[in-house]
């Protein structure tokens, strides 16, 4: 007897999490040993060779210098006295060298920051006439590694199309996607981000899709696509858990021990770029350089993001607009690194820790925000916060004329979204769970249904928060939550392709087929070639026995994904209960072709072959 | 002859500056050097018009990214105001120059300045900074082309004051103007060697 197996062998294609601009990365360490710090008691003449190189070499060079991201090189005598006032201005402005957090008691790992003391040499230095000094006193030129700094990356990848820089007009925001040609799964010690020339790129984020969401986007395979912020959609509980994140002067470094980034086949890297015009054309071709090793994973870190988009309506003309969040921790972790992210009516950005105890620790404060010169901060020692610690997000925003930034003149209603002219209020925290109870699963499970437990009090008309937590409790085989989690998502979206197709897919889980069928048909709608929609409605119909209208739906899916040997498979399966026996061994033979170890197809192959044989 | 200080407008103030004796600005050393190393006096091949110098320096992103708005502007004005390119680095070589005018685009005339007599006669000091001179060649403006930049780390999404125009329409209408000066955002001149 020919059977269909059972729901929870069949792949139920749905969609996991929402995830937002994520991404990230890696220390960015200073660059040569730092000098003795100029002591109190100053020679009366203050020379280059005694001691400004130092601070030079210290804080400047690893930029300005042949190929990286600054205009200028500052390695010799005559580079810096070229631009001695103006180095003396912009380090009192300290508009360099570019460090936004204010001094605090938890130390970042990679301190761009000078002290005044530097800051008044450098000052006097240039009053007293920018004198050279005695040569003996010249500390030697940081050494700076030239080419790929680990060594030549396992594999590089690089961009197919360069993207073309307009000479002028606002930054523009630009994607390159960079599939993966890996045939298994690896693991990745350290990422080296080339984000092509480096004096036009502002920063880069790479952003794992696992999805091949991100392709959608392109007018034609390789265009790459425009868009400050990108969205992915992700199939599994999977929560990215690296910041992959490049601004001038990074220098790469490999990921914490334990901790190296899984890469599976059909991955794909899509490289966020924020370019500022120079003035002529200029031609973009990032590439990326990928370190593998052979140890697997044994730390898993995650990303935790607090937010409040929803609550950015800002008035024209408010010049101090809070928006706050505060999540309180259910476990231990390890506070390992920060990404504050906000536009251009960003202000003032901080965030908190509230620890058990009352104790509060800022974790940042940025006082004068620049999305400019916007960062991942990675702590010198990793910050416990145990559980029941609050940690705070409180930004400020600015959305009068006395904002020189702000994209409206004069000032307009600035709302939260993904144009570079609204707004953002995001926090990435990135955790590594410590002293947790294995009996309670894993534990960044139990921190993210707490995190969407939290969004889902914090802002009930948010359809991802729903959304999310459904997922979430999907994944824990709590069904009945979850479908009524989405149905509290698609009402808030009710014409939204994805929600509607994972309330029909958890319906399907849940037994019910004929309701199903219905949001399922509703996704198709919204999307016609949803792929995941067409497969999980054919098997939604076929669970209602109308195998005919099955078969049709796993066609569709079959056109939109050829070698997908589950659809193959449900496709062989219906139409030999429709007895059409020639026709299903086709696509049974055909889902083997493209994966020999696909269950369904084995095994009803089998039931095939004995029918066919009595 | 004193100056009135011009009202300020908008959000920029205008540092007006009492010069004194404006009219023999232009009689200083007034040439520069073409590409081909010969003095050139900008002034006497623009008789009649306005003229603008522009003073660029290669190694400064700040005067590059200039570039469109400076071509634009001098199109504009092209019947009315002779524009100048003037290079004051002495390691600013001709053949350098020309390779950057070539990659930026732009279509107007170079002049190097390696000894400043031109610096010296627009009192400018930063790059970018123009200076306006009018069709009797007084200086009726340096500084500043717009007010993009905030300093050097910000700039706004687009000026909101237009020095520059400004003091070429001023200086077409052939009134009398006083002189003005709005300090620029960039690399200093004086560093140079």
């Amino acid at each position: 007897m020919l059977h269909i197996r059972s729901g929870l062998s069949i792949p139920q294609r749905r969609v996991w999490g929402l995830v937002i601009l994520v991404a990230a990365s890696y220390a960015i360490a200073a660059v040569s040993a730092h000098s003795s710090p100029p002591k109190a008691a100053q020679p009366p003449q203050i020379t280059f060779n005694h001691d400004i190189a130092p601070i030079i070499f210290h804080s400047c060079s690893s930029c300005h210098r042949p190929g990286e991201a600054a205009p200028f090189s500052l390695l010799t005598y005559s580079d810096v006295k070229k631009h001695a006032r103006q180095i003396a201005e912009v380090t009192r402005s300290r508009s360099m060298p570019p460090w936004l957090p204010a001094p605090q008691e938890l130390k970042f790992s990679d301190e761009l920051r000078l002290t005044d003391d530097e800051i008044k040499l450098i000052e006097n230095w240039v009053a007293q006439g920018s004198i050279e000094g005695d040569p003996r006193d010249l500390p030697p030129q940081p050494k700076f590694v030239e080419g790929w700094s680990l060594g030549k990356p396992d594999l590089i990848l690089t961009a197919s199309k360069p993207f073309t820089l307009p000479p002028q007009g606002t930054d523009s925001y630009w994607n390159f996607i960079f599939p993966v040609p890996i045939q298994e799964t690896k693991w990745v010690k350290a990422v080296e981000i080339r984000p092509g020339d480096k004096r036009y790129v502002h920063h880069a984020n790479i952003l794992v899709d696992r999805s091949g969401d991100s392709r959608r986007r392109e007018a034609e395979p390789g265009a790459g696509f425009g868009g400050m912020e990108i969205r992915i959609e992700s199939q599994v509980f999977d929560p990215d858990s690296h910041l992959l994140f490049w601004k001038p002067g990074t220098v790469p470094s490999e990921e914490p021990d334990g901790m190296p980034l899984r890469l599976d086949k059909s991955t794909d890297l899509i490289l966020n770029t924020h370019l500022q015009p120079s003035g002529k054309p200029e031609l973009i071709q990032p590439s990326i350089g990928l370190y593998f090793t052979s140890h697997a994973a044994t730390k898993f870190p995650m990303l935790l993001q607090l937010e409040n988009d929803l609550k950015l309506d800002i008035p024209a003309g408010d010049k101090n607009f809070l928006v706050t969040d505060d999540f309180t921790l259910p476990l231990d972790v390890d506070l390992m690194a920060i990404y504050p992210h906000a536009h251009y009516v960003g202000k003032d950005l901080q965030a908190f820790a509230t620890l058990p105890d009352e104790k509060k620790e800022t974790l940042i404060h940025i006082p004068l925000w620049n999305l400019n010169w916007q960062a991942v901060y990675r702590y010198a020692k990793p910050v416990r916060l145990p559980k029941g610690t609050t940690v705070s997000l409180r930004y400020v925003y600015d959305n009068s004329s006395e904002n020189p930034l702000n994209p409206n003149r004069p000032p307009a209603r600035v709302v939260g979204g993904n144009r570079s002219n609204d707004e953002m209020c995001h926090l990435w925290l990135q955790v590594l769970p410590v002293n947790f109870d294995d009996a309670q699963g894993d534990p960044r499970m139990v921190l993210q249904e707490a995190l969407a437990r939290h969004n889902v009090a914090k802002n009930p008309a948010d359809f991802e928060a729903h959304y999310n937590l459904a997922a979430m409790l999907q994944a824990k085989d709590k069904l009945q939550e979850a479908v009524s989690e989405y149905h509290l998502a698609v009402k808030i979206r009710p014409d939204d392709a994805v929600g509607n197709n994972a309330l029909g897919a958890a319906l399907v889980a849940q037994g019910h087929p004929a309701e199903a069928a219905d949001y399922l048909q509703k996704a198709i709608r919204a999307r016609p070639d949803y792929f995941d929609a067409h497969y999980n409605l054919g098997f939604a119909l076929a669970g209602q026995e109308d195998f005919a209208a099955a078969a049709d739906q796993f066609r569709l899916a079959s056109k939109l994904q050829p070698n997908d040997a589950g659809v193959e498979a449900n496709l062989g399966v219906a139409l030999a209960q429709m007895g059409r026996y020639d026709e299903a061994k086709g696509h049974l033979q055909r889902a083997l072709e493209i994966d020999p170890e696909q269950p369904i197809a084995k095994e009803n192959l089998q039931v095939l072959k004995e029918m066919t044989s009595h | 002859m004193g100056a009135k200080a011009r009202k300020s407008r908008g959000r920029a103030s205008w540092v007006a500056v009492a010069l004194v004796a404006l009219y023999t600005s232009a009689l200083g050393q007034q040439t520069g050097l073409d590409l081909d190393g010969h003095a050139k006096d900008p002034f006497r091949s623009s008789s009649g018009k306005v003229v603008v110098l522009v003073f660029l320096r290669r190694d400064c992103p700040a005067s590059s990214r200039y570039a469109p708005a400076i071509q634009e502007i001098s199109k504009r004005y092209a019947d009315r105001a002779t524009f100048w390119l003037v290079y004051p680095d002495k390691n600013d070589g001709a053949e350098a120059i020309r390779k950057s005018i070539d990659e930026y685009g732009y279509r107007l005339p170079v002049l190097r300045d390696p000894d400043r007599a031109l610096v010296k006669l627009s009192h400018v000091q930063i790059t970018p900074e123009v200076a306006v001179f009018d069709q009797r060649q007084r200086l009726v403006y340096n500084g500043r082309i717009d007010d993009w930049y905030i300093d050097l780390g910000r700039s706004r999404p687009a000026p909101t004051t237009h020095e520059l125009e400004d003091a070429i329409r001023a200086a077409v209408s052939g009134m009398v103007v006083a002189h003005s000066e709005v300090r620029g955002v960039g690399c200093y001149i004086s560093d140079l060697d």
